[in-house]
């Protein structure tokens, strides 16, 4: 306790002169609190040194007058009760600072949304009332004044990866007064559509499209490209990052940049870990992409170098292994008909496959267009691959029944996505999480799908889960979007004021709160031996306070000492 | 004739979920007993041990600690920190001399104004039949 004495110098909290400001909120609040009950009582408080009210505080006219009486009164701290602070704090802060007052000296209190609207009975709504403005009241002396920070940001990007999602964003991104660099693992650009023959619904021929954006990246001035390379170490924070890149010549770069984009693609699970599909057992078994290098290459053959006369397509290889669906694979599977019903008019197909997924405006047509072509389609499980003198067999069950096998001459495989082979040293590089199935994590699946919990850290495509082309593209634009609206040329950002902050004199260098953060924005000075927060990364949640063994961290405007006075006035 | 014991209860509200729950069901026009206190955090996570003990023994009768579900969390993960430091705090409160079922954890996500009704009203509730925090009457501060 006497630690904490030191830390929050009690000082002459008496002297600070405080007003009050009940908002009526129209009829909202004032019909069911007595406003007349709460400023009597409120006015009686010694520590108050002015108590006001009026019709509509956030009106143009309210914040007129909240401006005059703060200025007039010489106030030090500032009670508005009214609405939630999700509705108005940022409202009355600029109020605050327009009155000449630190808007973090500032406490609003909720008694619309938490006291008027959900208490029935008007007493005890006052009650309740009175007891958040105390709250509040007891609170706001110990809040300290907090000043914004601006930093230098750069508004250059890295985009690790250079398959469609990694080539799209990078042309959003290069278009005038920002340079990009485009990493690439493999030998040329292009990823895995590269490796696509055509492009379903409208079968257009794959390498035209990404060979057209391969030439549109390598003409554009401000995109430079390094294939054969690969990301080595990345350092820093939104708008001000240091990457490490290996190229090709075994060189080693430096570059500055502001924002990581993560476009390192998918790779397929390796259907030998499934033996009952007989791959890599039995000639003619193949997988979705050695399917489409035999189209690209213009013959669909046999190993005997003759047409098969029947091609099983399986769907769904690995969903229930892998604990999810791609996605992706039924409308391949189709396109993959399409192939062999173009190629070989004559032979027959079937799709086994267990649920459809078909979703879209214009795949539904395409299955129908498939199906027309007289492609069989088998809702089909538990299948197995068997092989009898070169004739491979599927055997499966309907719904409960097992139905009679299947005889065909070629199988293609449609083996669930899984995330890229580098995906852990990746996340592990960067400091993101990775969720289900490995693929990495973004922010919120709703909210913020292409960021993560790193601030300047954008992940497109397949590296953040199974997605098709335009999805891809979406992506990229997206992250386009976030990068063009948060790192503008010339801008200086302004981090989060509202950060942790540790007292060295009380760290035990324990690193508890260093292991529980999920910003990466602690980190241990071994010099000290105790740990650091990183300000600019910090974005105030306050996990690592509720870790600390020994009390020596505070989250700037949730202290333990303003809580704890918000407790004791709420519990009086 | 005695008066009816109405219960003192802390909430703690993490900002994202379950702040805006309780704002939603205030604008949906809730109905529920006037017995919380709702304390806004940012993260359920940021709630030390140390906190809800002090709120004990400045006479709370129940603590709810309260945040998004969990995968939902805005910062990612601190709803399961804040899981795992409750469960043990359970066990701590029991050795005060506390019934450890006067420190409730729940998942109220930001669309569920009427959860939130239901959760203060169940949780008043169950704390009106225990009574008041005995603490209060073995120690004085």
């Amino acid at each position: 306790m006497r630690a904490r004495a030191l830390i929050y110098p009690a000082g002459d909290k008496m002297k600070e002169k405080i007003g009050v400001y009940v908002c009526e909120c129209g009829p909202n609040i004032a019909d069911n609190v007595d406003i007349d009950k709460v400023i009597e009582v409120i006015s009686a408080l010694p520590e108050v040194a002015v108590v006001e009210r009026h019709k509509l505080m956030c009106s143009e006219d309210g914040k007129k007058f909240l401006k005059e009486s703060i200025q007039k009164n010489e106030l030090t701290r500032v009670v508005v009760a009214a609405c939630s602070p999700k509705q108005h704090e940022a409202t009355f802060m600029k109020v605050c600072e327009s009155a000449g007052i630190n808007p973090y000296l500032f406490q609003l209190t909720n008694i619309r949304e938490q006291c008027a609207w959900i208490i029935a009975d008007k007493a005890e709504a006052t009650e309740r009332t009175i007891r958040y403005i105390r709250a509040a009241l007891r609170r706001v002396p110990y809040q300290n004044a907090l000043e914004k920070k601006e930093i230098e940001a750069k508004p250059d990007v890295i985009v690790i990866g250079g398959g469609i999602a990694g080539l799209s964003a990078s042309l959003l991104l290069a278009c005038g007064d920002r340079k990009v660099y485009l990493i690439e693992k493999a030998n040329t650009l292009g990823g895995k559509v590269k490796e696509l023959d055509k492009l379903l619904p409208r079968m257009e021929s794959s390498s035209n499209i990404i060979s057209q954006k391969i030439k549109e990246v390598e003409n554009n001035k401000d995109i430079e490209v390094y294939t054969n390379s690969e990301v080595t170490e990345v350092l820093g924070f939104l708008g001000n990052f240091v990457a490490k890149v290996k190229t090709n010549e075994d060189k080693e770069l430096e570059l500055k940049i502001g924002a990581v984009v993560v476009a390192t693609g998918f790779g397929m699970l390796d259907i030998k870990q499934i033996p009952r599909y007989g791959y890599g057992k039995y000639d003619n078994v193949y997988t979705a992409l050695e399917f489409e290098k035999m189209n690209t290459e213009g013959k669909i053959l046999l190993k005997n170098g003759k047409s098969p006369k029947s091609i099983g397509i399986i769907h769904c290889v690995g969903r229930e292994e892998r604990g999810y669906c791609s996605g992706v694979c039924c409308t391949y599977c189709l396109k993959f008909a399409n192939y062999i019903k173009s190629k070989l008019p004559n032979a027959k197909v079937f799709e086994f496959y267990q649920e459809l997924s078909i979703p879209g405006k214009a795949y539904q047509k395409f299955y129908e267009d498939t199906k027309a072509k007289g492609v069989d389609f088998i809702r089909s499980q538990d299948i197995e691959i068997t092989e009898q003198k070169g004739t491979l067999t599927v055997n499966y069950k309907a719904e409960t029944q097992t139905l009679e096998p299947q005889n065909v001459d070629m199988i293609v495989l449609a083996p669930a996505i899984e995330p890229n082979s580098d995906a852990d040293r990746i996340a592990e590089m960067l400091k993101i999480s990775q969720g289900d199935g490995g693929f990495f994590q973004e922010e919120h699946p709703k909210l913020a799908p292409v960021s993560t919990s790193m601030e300047g850290i954008f992940i497109v495509g397949c590296a953040q889960g199974p997605r098709n082309i335009p999805e891809s593209i979406v992506q990229a634009q997206a992250v386009a979007g976030k990068i063009f609206s948060s790192l503008i040329p010339g801008k200086k950002l302004e981090p989060e004021v509202k950060t942790s902050e540790i007292f060295e004199a009380l760290c035990i260098g324990c690193q508890a709160c260093l292991t529980v953060c999920t910003y990466g924005a602690i980190y241990f000075d071994e010099m000290k031996r105790v740990c650091v927060v990183n300000e600019v990364l910090c974005r105030g949640c306050g996990n690592c306070v509720g870790s600390c063994l020994s009390g020596a961290i505070s989250t700037k405007h949730f202290t333990t000492i303003q809580l704890h006075q918000e407790v004791v006035e709420a519990l009086r | 004739m005695e008066k009816e014991f109405t219960p003192k209860i802390v909430g703690f509200c993490c900002n994202w979920c379950t702040y805006a729950a309780a704002d939603l069901a205030g604008t949906s026009k809730l109905k529920m007993p006037s017995s919380l206190a709702v304390i806004r955090v940012m993260c359920s996570s940021r709630i030390d041990p140390t906190l809800i003990l002090r709120a004990f023994l400045r006479g709370a009768d129940g603590v709810l600690l309260a945040g998004c579900h969990p995968g939902d969390c805005h910062y990612e993960k601190g709803n399961y920190y804040a899981r795992r430091r409750f469960v043990l705090l359970k066990s701590v409160v029991e050795t005060l001399g506390l019934d450890s079922e006067r420190l409730q954890l729940s998942w109220i996500g930001a669309s569920e104004g009427p959860r939130f009704q239901q959760v203060v009203t169940k949780f008043t509730e169950k704390i009106k039949k225990m009574g008041p925090n005995p603490m209060l009457e073995k120690i004085s501060l």
